[in-house]
């Protein structure tokens, strides 16, 4: 019996000093240096974050928002059309094919169904 | 005679009422009030967020488990990154900076600085090598070691069909333990609101 007790205690002694040797805690994985290396690489790379709110969002459908869009992209489109008006006219032939901005000198009314200057489109 | 002055005075009046309603007017309001525009985040939900987070995250039970496991030490913690997975733009410090000055305020647990103001602190620690007088200069490698970091993420659920809309958030921050990778505590918020154009 005090044998087998003094074998048990001379094994965990033994276990102890080789975990000390290898600066070891207890309990802690011995191949726990090839993850250290790992990270020790990278780790400035993985802190920049850090205290900071990163943003993943993402664009939820929202019916009625998505009408305003439509309504405002529409109002966009009709504008760049009204901007190019006379250079498309061009291509029919009814302004100057050498001056692709004739809405912008034609100092006259034109009478169309918004009342603008020089809007050469006269139905919309 | 008469009628010119009346017409004067009129024009006067007119005037002046047309300047005062093409002014602008701001008026400063009580932080707590609640003042909803547009149905999106807003700094009541930010505050909303914070007291539910500070009221549980100093009486929940893995700061009394750490004293009993430390000795009484009292643990310190870093922030971390939180996620915005919500479908508008948040920026979760308006409600952690609020969790981290209830850790001041109180005194039960010790914060340490993270990411970009820790690279200046290092940077300013940097230059004191070469600068300052050595009596006055601050050593590298005696940083508080943290041993929680508080992470965090935000989401969001919209159900909208033309002019309604109901928007659901959920926040969590989680504080898990540094070597251990345990998580120790979670802290939710969610706030749902109902919004018609």
């Amino acid at each position: 019996m005090k044998k087998s007790l003094l074998y048990i205690f001379l094994i965990a002694f033994a276990t102890v000093a080789k975990a000390q040797d290898a600066g070891l805690a207890p309990d802690q994985n011995p191949r726990y240096k090839e993850s250290q290396q790992r990270y020790m690489n990278t780790a400035d790379s993985l802190t920049t974050t850090l205290s900071t709110t990163v943003q993943q969002t993402y664009k939820a459908y929202d019916w009625y928002e998505a009408r305003m869009e439509r309504r405002q992209q529409r109002r966009e489109w009709r504008h760049q059309e009204n901007l190019y008006n006379g250079y498309y006219n061009n291509y029919y032939g009814q302004s100057s094919y050498y001056n692709p901005y004739t809405w912008r000198n034609n100092l006259w009314w034109a009478p169309s169904v918004n009342f603008r200057w020089g809007h050469s489109r006269w139905y919309w | 005679m008469n009628f010119i002055k009346t017409f004067g005075a009129g024009c006067l009046i007119a005037g002046a009422l047309s300047i005062a309603s093409c002014s602008r007017t701001v008026t400063r309001i009580d932080n707590n009030q609640q003042i909803d525009i547009s149905g999106g985040w807003n700094n009541t939900d930010s505050r909303l967020v914070a007291e539910e987070m500070t009221s549980t995250i100093l009486s929940a039970d893995w700061l009394s488990n750490h004293l009993q496991e430390k000795a009484g030490k009292k643990p310190t913690v870093i922030v971390g990154m939180v996620q915005n997975k919500t479908h508008e733009h948040i920026d979760a410090e308006t409600f952690t900076k609020d969790v981290e000055r209830a850790f001041i305020n109180t005194q039960k647990v010790r914060l340490v600085q993270g990411g970009k103001k820790r690279e200046e602190l290092r940077g300013e620690k940097a230059d004191q090598q070469t600068n300052a007088s050595v009596s006055t200069m601050k050593k590298f490698g005696l940083e508080n070691g943290a041993d929680y970091i508080l992470q965090g993420s935000l989401n969001s659920i919209v159900d909208a069909h033309k002019k309604q809309k109901v928007v659901a958030y959920q926040v969590n921050l989680e504080l898990t333990n540094i070597e251990t990778n345990e998580v120790v505590w979670i802290g939710e918020k969610k706030i749902t609101k109902y919004v018609k154009n």
